[in-house]
């Protein structure tokens, strides 16, 4: 109980603001709307439990929001040319992978620190796409959305489905040795090579496995909606940091889990449609995220200082 | 070598350009027009606007610029055109200063310049067409969501920002028009959505659920108005909540075929490009002048003219009727 102090606070924080809702504004829970919101957050959760592979291993990817684009135009660019989903779809992880392969070739292999060469890849492929796009939207053909299936359907098998694969990597990440040794890495880089494990290539596969999560999400953001927009990833990378942090995953590294980043993500997630629901003006919502933040990084920090005595 | 190779080219193109001119120049004058891009379909579409007046005024019409949005390409083609000796240059700045040393140095050796689109530095250029001012739009905007809900009842807005200059500005003759003329018409809820059409369709499914009395949307920033209209019709509201908003017409095809988004406002890009050929080859042939209040535009009829703005007037109105006819 203790040791999960910290993810519990955070599902407190959640349960009162739904409570709150509950009595203040009960039309926030009416079914279809809310299962349209979920559904708009189901690649967020995605690409959020990648982010917190990688900052548990002590590194950051603030491309992701850029990578997600890419996989998102390229992907509708080959549907439209009547590619079937079936080849759609992989084609998207396989880009995401290997532009997660350029940042991990450059962090690991070369040693680089991850910020730096994030921002980079950020920039560079943002950029490139704006001058290839100039900002014009790609159309989808009408049999991609909902993957074909009816709305309802669709939007239950992309909850669903992201649910399923927060499940299955929270199971993994905790009873399975790769799931250990992303532990290892960011606790000790060191010690985990001491320990036989090849610090670099763990580190490399996480970048791999976050670009390929993120194409993953890109196609779950292109099945719903007609056409996409060259701009869809942008602030991305700061929403799933931000989830994954308010969620306990400790920015140095080495601690916290998934439980903890999906609940971070519901609680900042929630803030924007509960103040149109409370008719409280926009300008409160990033404040609030802001706050949010500030309150999980000062508790994070107190907690270190006080295990550090 | 390659270089070489690039100068004896360059030259070429320069000597027969100016033998082209140089034959043409006793009885057509040249005007060069140059779009921020000239491969965008925004622009195209100003263009088949700008031949219509080309032909009707009997000029030759030059239409080049960069294939990207490339300010320093755009100082390129001007420095040709210098060369060429053209007589009026019309430009949609990418970037205002950018552009303004090279148009000053075409005026200097006698080319009449104008802008349109977007605007230069004003010493850079004559005349600027603008294509809207900022309480055009905001009583365009406002008088069509007042047509569409026969002026009352709820209505909530989406913009880009909460803080961008040009959306606080529409913001503001929204509201103003709102209060001078719609007393029974409410505006409920303004949100932002960053510029992103997902953000403005979580939005908009928020606002459809938190104001069940809601009429109408507008979404005052292009993405806006795609984002919410799929909101309405995945919440099944198609019809029963309109949507409207400043928009581009290919984003808002489908929704305005379905019958989910009733209009997307802009303006006429066609009348723009015949507007400013016209007051270009005006400003050249000396019959528009500094101090003019008004300006004739061939079939368009008689413009506004604002201090050293030609004003293109009431912003235009795309529906089910008329969206087809504009591809960008």
């Amino acid at each position: 109980m203790k040791r999960y102090f910290r993810e519990l606070s955070v599902l407190g924080a959640l349960a009162a603001v739904l409570f709150g809702m509950a009595i203040f504004a009960p039309a926030f829970f009416s079914p279809q709307p809310l299962l349209s919101l979920l559904t708009r957050e189901a690649p967020t959760l995605i690409v959020a439990c990648g982010m917190a592979c990688v900052i548990i291993t002590r590194q950051i990817d603030i491309s992701v929001g850029s990578m997600f684009s890419v996989c998102s135009v390229c992907a509708g660019l080959l549907a439209a040319r009547g590619w079937p989903l079936l080849l759609v779809l992989p084609a998207s992880i396989l880009l995401g992978a290997g532009l997660g392969a350029i940042n991990g070739l450059l962090i690991a292999g070369l040693r680089l620190p991850s910020i730096v060469v994030t921002l980079a890849t950020m920039v560079t492929l943002r950029q490139g796409l704006n001058l290839v796009r100039q900002g014009e939207f790609v159309n989808l053909p009408d049999s991609l959305q909902w993957f074909g299936l009816s709305q309802r359907s669709g939007q239950l098998v992309l909850v669903g489905a992201s649910l399923a694969f927060l499940v299955a990597l929270a199971l993994a990440m905790r009873h399975l040795a790769a799931g250990r040794f992303v532990y290892a890495v960011g606790t000790d880089a060191e010690a985990a090579r001491l320990a036989g494990i090849r610090p670099q290539l763990v580190t490399f596969l996480v970048f791999v496995f976050i670009g390929a999560l993120t194409g993953l999400a890109a196609m779950m953001n292109l099945a719903q909606s007609p056409q996409v927009q060259p701009l869809s990833g942008a602030g991305l990378e700061l929403k799933v940091i931000a989830a994954v942090v308010v969620g306990g995953v400790a920015i140095s590294g080495g601690r916290g889990n998934l439980w903890g980043a999906f609940a971070g993500l519901l609680l900042l997630a929630c803030v924007s449609p509960a103040l149109t629901h409370l008719h409280i003006e926009a300008y409160w919502e990033k404040a609030i995220q802001g706050a949010i933040i500030l309150l999980a990084v000062v508790a994070d920090g107190l907690r270190s200082r006080k295990a550090k005595r | 070598m390659k270089k070489i190779l690039l100068h004896l080219c360059t030259a070429g193109a320069v000597l027969l350009a100016s033998l082209v001119t140089a034959s043409a120049a006793d009885s057509k004058l040249v005007v060069a027009m140059l779009p921020k891009s000239k491969g965008n379909a925004y622009f195209i579409s100003c263009k088949a606007g700008a031949d219509k007046a080309a032909k009707e005024l009997g000029i030759q019409l030059l239409f080049d610029g960069p294939t990207d949005s490339n300010a320093a390409k755009q100082n390129e083609i001007v420095e040709n055109w210098i060369t060429l000796g053209v007589d009026v240059i019309a430009v949609a700045a990418e970037n205002k200063e950018g552009i303004s040393t090279a148009l000053r140095k075409a005026r200097k050796s006698g080319i009449k310049v104008i802008t349109f689109d977007a605007d230069a530095m004003t010493d850079a250029r004559s005349f600027f067409v603008n294509q809207a001012t900022p309480e055009g739009i905001g009583h365009g905007l406002m008088d069509e969501a007042a047509r569409l809900t026969n002026s009352e009842g709820e209505f909530a807005m989406i913009v880009a920002s909460l803080t961008a200059a040009n959306q606080r500005e529409w913001q503001k003759h929204i509201e103003a028009r709102l209060k001078e003329k719609y007393p029974k018409m409410k505006l409920v809820a303004v949100r932002p959505c960053d510029d992103l059409k997902d953000k403005a369709q979580s939005e908009a499914t928020a606002l459809l659920s938190a104001n069940p009395k809601l009429k109408l949307i507008m979404a005052i920033c292009s993405p806006g108005v795609p984002g919410a209209a799929e909101a309405v019709k995945q919440a099944g509201m198609t019809g029963k909540v309109k949507v409207m908003g400043l928009g581009l017409p290919n984003e808002n095809k489908r929704y305005v075929h379905a019958g989910v988004t009733d209009s997307v406002i802009l303006w006429n890009t066609g009348d723009l490009g015949y507007l400013a050929i016209y007051a270009g080859v005006a400003v050249a042939k000396d019959e528009l002048k500094k101090g003019a209040k008004t300006f004739k535009a061939g079939s368009l009829g008689t413009f506004n003219i604002v201090g050293d703005n030609i004003l293109l007037g009431k912003p235009f109105i795309f529906n089910k009727g008329n969206i087809d006819q504009f591809d960008f």
